[in-house]
């Protein structure tokens, strides 16, 4: 590649790289797989940047990163590991009007995270991307390839499942 | 609007996705319907609890490391062959007396000599991919802001891009006499490198023009400024965007900016 195809490359992509490392992260299992599947997400758009013409580089990357999370996922290359729930959880105020609010308002880290990783992937994906990477339905249904109003219906089961999980887990503990 | 329809946007209405018209219809409905204002507070507890406990993530070093070694690699042709051992023998021989040679040349050329070598160092450092641009920007009012503070003088920088020649950046860098500013042009697939700084500081001396490893590099002096232009792009273009630099210049310093 040409060093000013490199140069835009650093200018353009790497400013993407904890974006790129965070969705892999929360889609794959653990630290070794993200860092794999990121490493060679990055790789691949290394090769393929001449072919980049867009002026969205985070959404092709992380659509990138996806399709590799995807791959990795379909051909269990990654190792599965059990979700580990925190036994505490911290009690924070429960008022009566709203048990559920409350309920998920004392939901902690591992809980948190333990749900998010229970979630399928192509929930997981909407989930990560809209409120960890704050991307718009149109950007999620670009790197998803998915129509807008499928964002729109994944996102709210992934949250309801959310929901259901962490009040559920909070009620156990309570 | 029914609390049907008020549940079914909800996401929506929360992600601010939703058209304005259709905003103000599920405010009042929040306002006037207390069931519905329940499902708007679960919802953003469990937004807080998201945004609280799964954060965006930093990168290892380790990644970042491996990526920027990958885009090096693409810099250095792939075809270095590997040399008998005997060869790097006779390599060594000749550069031992490659190096007895240059012991000989006179001080003051040396002394020019050193600095084109530091600022072709610095060209191809760039390029292999650790240091290219501090500053990534094809905008000159985004890249000349970015050096105040840094340095006690403020770089010309202008936009050649309708000439074919955009700018890509800058970055800040160090050669013989000290912090310095190096804009980044492209052309092409190539990379230009402009080295400037104050004249007073010196030094100043140097030969108009010197090719080395396949690197032209032309140095002038304008009014207030030496500058240093280094690029693998062949010598007639570099003239070219030399003159339009020149051009930029005087024409900088008219009082009338034309």
């Amino acid at each position: 590649m040409a060093p000013s195809e490199l140069a835009r490359f650093e200018a353009l992509v790497l400013p993407h790289l904890d974006a790129a490392y965070t969705l892999a992260r929360y889609l794959m299992d653990n630290d070794d797989d993200a860092h794999d599947v990121a490493q060679e997400a990055l790789l691949r758009a290394l090769k393929y940047f001449d072919g980049f013409r867009g002026d969205d580089a985070r959404a092709w990357v992380l659509a990138i990163v996806r399709n590799a999370c995807h791959t990795w996922q379909r051909t269990g290359r990654s190792h599965p590991v059990a979700v580990e729930f925190n036994e505490e959880l911290h009690s924070g105020a429960v008022g009566d009007e709203h048990p559920e609010a409350a309920l998920l308002r004392a939901a902690d880290r591992e809980a948190v995270r333990g749900a998010v990783a229970a979630l399928p992937l192509e929930f997981r994906e909407v989930i990560i991307l809209r409120e960890v990477q704050g991307l718009s339905y149109k950007e999620i249904g670009e790197i998803a390839e998915i129509p807008v109003g499928t964002v729109m219906s994944r996102l709210s089961r992934a949250r309801r499942r959310l929901a259901r999980a962490l009040s559920s887990v909070a009620r156990e503990r309570s | 609007m029914t609390c049907k329809d008020f549940e079914a946007q909800l996401d929506a209405y929360i992600d601010n996705e939703l058209p304005p018209a259709v905003v103000g219809e599920m405010t009042e409905h929040l306002d006037a319907c207390a069931a519905c204002a329940r499902s708007h507070e679960r919802q953003l507890a469990l937004r807080r609890a998201l945004t609280q406990h799964a954060p965006a993530l930093q990168a290892p070093p380790g990644l970042r490391a491996s990526i920027r070694q990958a885009i090096r690699a693409q810099i250095r042709p792939a075809a270095t062959p590997r040399l008998p051992e005997w060869r790097w023998l006779a390599a060594a021989a000749v550069l031992v007396g490659v190096v007895a040679g240059t012991w000989r040349v006179a001080t003051t050329r040396a002394r020019a000599e050193a600095l084109t070598d530091a600022l072709l160092a610095s060209h191809v450092r760039s390029l292999l991919g650790s240091h290219l641009l501090d500053v990534a920007s094809s905008d000159q009012h985004t890249v000349k802001p970015w050096f105040n503070g840094k340095l006690d003088y403020s770089p010309s920088v202008y936009d050649l891009a309708g000439r074919g020649y955009p700018l890509l950046g800058g970055r800040l860098d160090y050669v013989a006499n000290g912090a310095v500013a190096a804009l980044v042009y492209g052309r092409r697939q190539h990379v230009i490198s402009v080295f400037l700084w104050p004249a007073e500081r010196g030094p100043t001396a140097g030969p108009a023009t010197v090719t080395r490893q396949g690197y032209h590099m032309l140095h002038w002096i304008a009014p207030d400024y030496a500058y240093w232009v280094v690029s693998d792009l062949g010598s007639t273009e570099l003239r070219e965007f030399t003159q339009l630099l020149q051009r930029a210049d005087s024409a900088a310093a008219r009082p009338d900016g034309r």
